[in-house]
Order: structure tokens, then C-alpha cells, then sequence
């Protein structure tokens, strides 16, 4: 019992793998040298085998995540080199200054999202199909915890960022808010007062507790 | 691996629904361990012929990692580019920016080398959650004594207790970097309480998470941190291929290989930092690995070579619960979630033969006598036996979709619905319990030299508790860094020879031994990944470095 054979193309080589193989996997079967664009290995969460696929038939070359794509008859597959543009504008988490400020925030070290042409062009790229522009556009009007929310499960892939015509690379900005709102807002009442405590010296360790040795 | 009913048969066998009870054991818990648990049995470990640990029981095949040669000689780095720095800090996991961050923050110059890139690591998957005793029925205390307890009673206990009363300063420490938590109520960030998850083999509900990614959480925030960190020069894609020492035998820097430019640089560092994680694609007893591609044990071997002591070697944790089919997903874990909610495994003669909820070890060994025996399922080539969510749906409706969710989504990449047919599991190797000796700053018994996070050992013992990794890479990686940069700046360590001259004492202890000098580690990449460093960057006498295929 063995599963059909299914023909693609990968960075140009022809390959011959079982029908329910990733591209990935089909890339390790191929016997060549794999040591970038590979980590998680099938679980969608490090980003790294971005690829760009072809299908049978349909003109657009679309990106996805070559460990979560399954082959298909005909496809063609080229990975894409890790080369991300660097930051322009770096921020201290420290440094961020009055919460009133969080507009101004935003517009000093992301001063391209205000002008996003709503090309869509992110939320093609996403393999994860996030609402990115959507995420980008409601950072710059201040909504916070919606455009947080956007970028819930992202996995910093980068492929909106290489889309994007204005550079305003969108997962970062959507990073820089969820990171404002949690080390602006998250104090949980039990972790204050357990700090509080050790602090004190409240809570000490007894390394001759009964439970800290081996039973009897 | 012995083959198993087939799976249309064991499919047709099993009921949804029925409750079947668990079969009576005729075999008590340490014959099943000394019968089946790869780390116990005639062949579960050998002794070390060379190094630091002689005599000390180890794994077989790792023992094959860790007693080889080097990879590099002198003449392949006579030429090569030097570069000083105050730390260098080798692995770009949790542990390893949690390191490079804190050292950067106390002013040292840091260079942090990843073999893939940055944030490529065994954190990135966690899921379950990180520990920290933070609420009010729970105490530092008794997650010390938990920890030491899972662990039977192995790790070392001034390090434990460091570690759980780091707890609750490693999540505030988080928060302020931007890592979000659950909380119970979702709209009370000011004043509410963190969600608290109980592990398996804990007596208190401790693990604090972000949905079940926690690990993407976590290095998200880790790696924009220091891509942003000005005092951190970040290398991508340069594994590190053998340490280097000065005259005294302390650690002087690392040789480094450029996978971009094919070429060795040389790095003085006053200290060192290594955080290379685990060594599951090293298929330890051919077992699949819910491990990152990664995961190849590197700085273990290093770290032996120049001097450094180890412990527990024949400790590895077996996750009772990877997938099994289909073939491309081999290894990658399903959460102790689906069966702490009441999930059972079934074989292939529809029968239940565990309790689901014992410690990891007993579960996995239970998995793997049925499939010795016979008992298990079959599928395209892949044997296994059934974790039954369908069940668990019929008993629960609706939990699937909200306590579960990922194990729903895990279904979908699978090919089925959760609450239709249950999923193939087989152990998979998860977890390395052991690693390099500490003390309670990182520091490893070669100066110069720290180790952090799954690389190091001491702290879980014989037996990890889930949660406890998130909190011991971050607990330590800070350590290790502060402890790193506060190394005074001694002019006589960065202006003194250094080199390789470990490496030539370890090659007459090896010749001494009668083991071979044609096998060499670490390996930096699994076997499936066809890479040769020899070839790659022409090491060979008179062999010109040839491009080679593939993406690289």
C-alpha cells in the first residue's frame, strides 16, 4: 500500500515524492544539502523555508511556508534566501516614554505606516492569512489592542516585509505594539505581590524540608 | 521496529465512545522501564573511554559524538580572519539571547553566532508554558521541591532553588521586554491573575502561558530584542566548529565556519556562552525527535573536548506522545494536554494498557512494549497506537475547539478531524535531562567557559518537568550573561596564545584509547541534510572547495 506519486520541480531540480509529502520534506528526500531555510521541520512556527510556488495552471506565484505546503502535481517550488532589510529606526523598550505618546511612538519609529497604499500586498505575502494591513492600519489610528490582536500568530516570517512597496515592514510594527501594551499594561496582582514577598525575604528556600530529600 | 496490526483492522477494532478499561498489568513499573525505556536495558549505556568523564556511563551513540575527533586541524585556520570581543555567545535559542542581552545591558561588547539564524532553536516550539510559583496557594519552595522530586532527587539543589526563586523575577523580566501572558480574565491586565496550568508530577498549578505558542511568544520578543540591542553584533548562519584555548587550558574564543563565505573566522572572547540546546536530530536509538533541525548536541562535544565535565549522559526524556503518521510530521509532539483532559491510548486490539497520566518514562515504555510486542497499528510504513481525542470530544463536547486548539489544528495538518478519528503516536525523543556541569552563574569547570539552558546539567535531575525549560534558559542564560560580562578585562587573556592545543591532547588521548581519528563531531546538521564540512570548505588536501547543490 504506498501512497501516488506526485512530480514537482524545487530550485529548478525535478523530484518524485509520495502525494502526502510537505515541500520540505520533499527537499529532504531529494538528497541535496539542506542547512538554511529549514528549522521547525512541520510545526509552522520559526519561519524560516519561505518559499515561492507556482502551481499548474494558475499564473500568480504565491509565498508559503515550505514545511506546512503540501506537494502537488506540476508545482514549482524556489526557496527564498533569509535577507531581511535592517531596522531603520531602533527603540529601547525603556525609552518609550508617557503612554499619551504612544501616537507619536509609532510615527518616530514607524513613519512609513501612515502612508500604506492599501495594496494588499502583506496580506498576500502572509502564510499564516493574517489581516496585516488591517493590523498595520489600525496601530497608526491608535487601536491598540485590535491591531495586537492581528498579529496574535504571527511568526515573524518576514514575507510582508519584503512585500511591502512602502517599507513599512508590518510585523514589526505590529511586534512594537503588542510589546508596548504588555510591558505598559500586564501587572498581575499574584506576581506583584509574590515579588513583593521575596523581596522581603518572605519566601526563603529550606533545603532541609522533609520533601527536599529522597523518600525513606 | 516490529510491524503491527494493520490500521483499517485496528480502525474497525476501535469504538468511539466505548471506555474500555485499562488491561490488567502483569508487568510491574520497573520491569516495564527495564524492558522497554531506552534509557534502561542491557544496551542503554556504555562507558566513556576518553575525557573528563572516563569511566561514566553514557548513551552508546552519543558516546560515538562525543569521543571523535575534531573538525578543523591548525592549518585549516592559519589564515583566518580574528576577531575580539568581551563575550561570545554561541546559540540563538532563548538561552542564548537571554545571555547576550543581559551582557549587553551590563556594557559588554557581545557577538552572538547562530548556526541557522537567530530565534531558529527548540524554544521557538515550546508550547506548554513556562513555570514560576507566583500564586498565592504556591511557593518557591515547593517548586523547588517539585522539580527535585520529578527529577528523582538527581539535580543538584543549590541550583534548583536558585532557579524556582528566580521564578517570578524571570516573568516580570519578560513582561518589561513585551512578552505577553494569559490571564484568567482577559480583560484585567492591571491587577487580574495569570492563568496557572498544573504539569504533570507538580502539587501546584504553576505553568504561566500565552495561548499555546508560548515559545513563539517568548522568542519573538527575545529576538527583536536583540536585533535591536546596538551592543550586539548579530552573525547569522556560523556554527560554531571547535573552541579555542589559551596555554592554561581556559577557554580563549571559538573557531567559527561562515556558511555564507565558506571560510573559518576566529573569535578572542573573554568569556564564552554556550547555549546550543539539545541533541534529538541526532536520532538517539533511531527514534524520530520532536526536536529543531538544529539540535545536533554541538556544544556538548565541544565542551567535552576542551575539558569541561558532564553529567547524566544516559538521561534522555522520551515524550511518550509524538506523531507517527503521517511520515512527514514523524516525531513532532502532541501536548501532555490532550491527555491530562482525559484522552486515552488505545492499541490495536482496542484495548487501553496504561494509565495515561503517569510520569513521561512509564507512558513512553508502555507505547513502545506494545508495539514490541505486536499490539500496535500500522500505516504507511509507520507503527504507533491510537490517542483517542474522538472519544474525549463525545465525552466533552466542544473542547476541542476551546481548551485544544492546536491539537485540533495538529489534526488538520495531519489530514483528519480530531473529533473524528483518533491520532497514530509513538515516543519521541524530546528532552536531553542532562548536559555540562554548572555552578550557580553558568559557569562550567574549563574558565572562561558558561553553559546555558538544555546544554547545561544539574538542574532536572534524571526527568525534566514540563514548564521548567522555558524558566531555566532565562533563569541561567541572565546569569551566565552578567556573570560573562562582569569578567574583568584582563589584557594578558586577549593578547595570549591561543589555539587548538586542546584539540591535539585530545587526539593523542583518543590514539592512546585505540578509538579512530576518521570520526569526527560535532556533526552541526542532522545526516538527512547531506552536509560535509570537509567538502564544503575544502578541507581535503588538494581538493579545491566545489559548490555543492541544494540551498545552502
Amino acid at each position: 500500500m504506498s501512497d501516488p506519486i506526485v512530480q514537482l520541480s524545487v530550485e529548478g531540480c525535478p523530484l518524485q515524492v509520495p502525494a502526502t509529502s510537505s515541500i520540505l520534506q520533499a527537499m529532504v528526500a531529494a538528497g541535496q544539502t539542506l542547512v538554511e531555510g529549514v528549522g521547525c521541520m512541520g510545526q509552522g512556527v520559526c519561519g524560516s523555508c519561505r518559499v515561492l510556488v507556482r502551481r499548474t495552471g494558475d499564473s500568480e506565484v504565491r509565498t508559503a511556508l515550505a514545511c506546512e505546503t503540501l506537494v502537488e502535481e506540476g508545482m514549482q517550488v524556489a526557496f527564498l534566501e533569509y535577507f531581511t532589510p535592517a531596522a531603520r529606526h531602533r527603540y529601547r523598550m525603556d525609552e518609550l516614554g508617557d503612554s499619551w505618546d504612544a501616537l507619536a511612538r509609532i510615527g518616530e519609529v514607524f513613519p512609513e505606516a501612515e502612508h500604506c497604499r492599501h495594496c494588499g500586498g502583506c496580506d498576500r505575502a502572509c502564510p499564516k492569512g493574517l489581516d496585516v494591513q488591517r493590523g498595520v492600519n489600525q496601530a497608526v489610528a491608535g487601536e491598540m489592542a485590535a491591531s495586537a490582536h492581528v498579529f496574535d500568530e504571527c511568526v515573524m516570517c518576514n514575507l510582508c516585509t519584503l512585500a511591502c512597496p512602502e517599507h513599512i515592514r508590518p510585523n514589526h510594527l505590529g511586534l512594537f505594539v503588542r510589546r508596548m501594551l504588555a510591558s505598559r499594561s500586564l501587572r498581575p496582582s499574584d506576581l506583584l505581590r509574590r515579588l513583593q514577598e521575596i523581596e522581603r525575604g518572605e519566601q526563603a528556600i529550606d533545603f532541609d524540608a522533609p520533601g527536599a530529600r529522597p523518600p525513606v | 521496529m516490529a510491524s503491527g496490526i494493520p490500521y483499517d483492522a485496528a480502525r474497525q477494532r476501535w469504538q468511539v465512545g466505548a471506555t474500555p478499561p485499562k488491561r490488567a498489568d502483569e508487568v510491574s513499573v520497573p520491569d516495564l522501564l527495564k524492558g522497554y525505556h531506552p534509557d534502561h536495558g542491557p544496551r542503554a549505556r556504555v562507558s566513556l573511554a576518553v575525557g573528563v568523564n572516563r569511566g561514566d556511563p553514557c548513551q552508546p551513540d552519543f558516546a560515538g559524538h562525543l569521543q571523535a575527533n575534531a573538525l578543523i586541524d591548525d592549518v585549516h585556520i592559519a589564515g583566518a580572519q580574528l576577531v575580539t570581543t568581551d563575550v561570545l555567545v554561541i546559540g540563538g535559542g532563548g538561552g542564548g539571547c537571554a545571555a547576550a542581552l543581559t551582557a549587553a545591558k551590563d556594557g559588554a561588547r557581545v557577538i552572538l553566532a547562530t548556526k541557522l539564524r537567530l530565534g531558529d532553536s527548540n524554544t521557538v516550539m515550546a508550547e506548554g508554558g513556562i513555570q514560576a510559583a507566583v500564586g498565592a496557594d504556591d511557593s518557591p519552595q515547593r517548586h523547588f521541591e517539585d522539580t527535585l522530586r520529578a527529577g528523582h532527587f538527581c539535580g543538584e539543589p543549590e541550583l534548583v532553588a536558585q532557579m524556582a526563586m528566580d521564578g517570578p523575577a524571570v516573568i516580570r523580566w519578560l513582561i518589561e521586554l513585551g512578552m505577553m501572558f494569559d490571564l484568567e480574565d482577559d480583560d484585567r491586565p492591571l491587577g487580574g491573575k495569570l492563568l496557572r496550568k498544573k504539569p504533570g508530577g507538580a502539587t501546584a498549578a504553576r505553568i504561566l502561558s500565552y495561548r499555546d505558542y508560548t515559545g513563539l511568544e517568548m522568542m519573538r520578543v527575545l529576538r527583536e530584542a536583540v536585533e535591536l540591542e546596538p551592543g550586539i553584533t548579530l552573525w547569522n548562519r556560523c556554527p560554531v566548529v571547535e573552541l579555542l584555548s589559551d596555554d592554561h587550558g581556559r577557554c580563549a574564543g571559538a573557531v567559527v565556519y561562515n556558511l555564507e563565505w565558506r571560510c573559518f573566522v576566529l573569535v578572542r572572547a573573554r568569556s564564552v556562552i554556550m547555549a546550543t540546546g539539545g541533541a534529538g536530530r541526532l536520532h538517539l536509538n533511531q527514534f524520530p525527535t520532536s526536536n529543531h533541525y538544529g539540535a545536533t548536541g554541538d556544544g556538548l562535544v565541544l565542551a567535552y573536548r576542551i575539558g569541561a565535565r558532564l553529567r547524566e549522559l544516559d538521561s534522555f526524556q522520551y515524550h511518550p506522545t509524538g506523531i507517527a503518521y503521517p511520515r512527514h510530521l514523524a516525531g513532532g509532539l502532541i501536548s501532555e494536554a490532550a491527555r491530562s483532559a482525559g484522552a486515552t491510548l488505545i492499541n490495536g486490539e482496542g484495548e487501553r494498557f496504561v494509565d495515561e497520566l503517569q510520569p513521561r518514562d512509564v507512558v513512553a515504555a508502555a507505547i513502545l512494549r506494545e508495539c514490541a510486542e505486536g499490539r500496535g497499528i500500522e500505516r504507511g510504513g509507520q507503527v504507533g497506537v491510537f490517542l483517542d481525542t474522538p472519544s474525549l470530544e463525545k465525552a466533552n463536547p466542544g473542547i476541542l475547539a476551546k481548551r485544544l486548539v492546536t491539537l485540533r489544528h495538529l489534526a488538520k495538518k495531519c489530514g483528519h478531524d480530531a473529533a473524528e478519528e483518533p491520532f497514530l503516536v509513538y515516543p519521541t525523543l524530546h528532552y536531553q535531562n542532562g548536559g555540562v556541569a554548572i555552578d550557580r552563574h553558568g559557569a562550567t569547570g574549563t574558565p572562561g567557559l558558561y553553559a546555558v539552558g538544555e546544554l547545561a546539567g544539574g538542574i532536572h535531575g534524571r526527568n525534566r518537568l514540563m514548564g521548567n525549560a522555558l524558566l531555566d534558559i532565562v533563569s541561567m542564560g541572565r546569569r551566565a550573561g552578567a556573570a560573562a560580562a562582569a569578567q574583568p578585562a584582563d589584557g594578558g587573556t586577549l593578547w595570549g596564545r591561543a589555539g587548538i592545543g586542546h584539540v591535539h591532547a585530545w587526539q593523542r588521548e583518543l590514539t592512546l584509547a585505540g578509538l579512530p581519528l576518521d570520526v569526527r563531531a560535532p556533526q552541526l546538521f542532522p545526516t538527512y541534510a547531506h552536509f560535509d564540512l570537509g567538502a564544503d570548505a575544502g578541507l581535503g588536501a588538494g581538493m579545491p572547495a566545489h559548490g555543492v547543490g541544494g540551498i545552502r
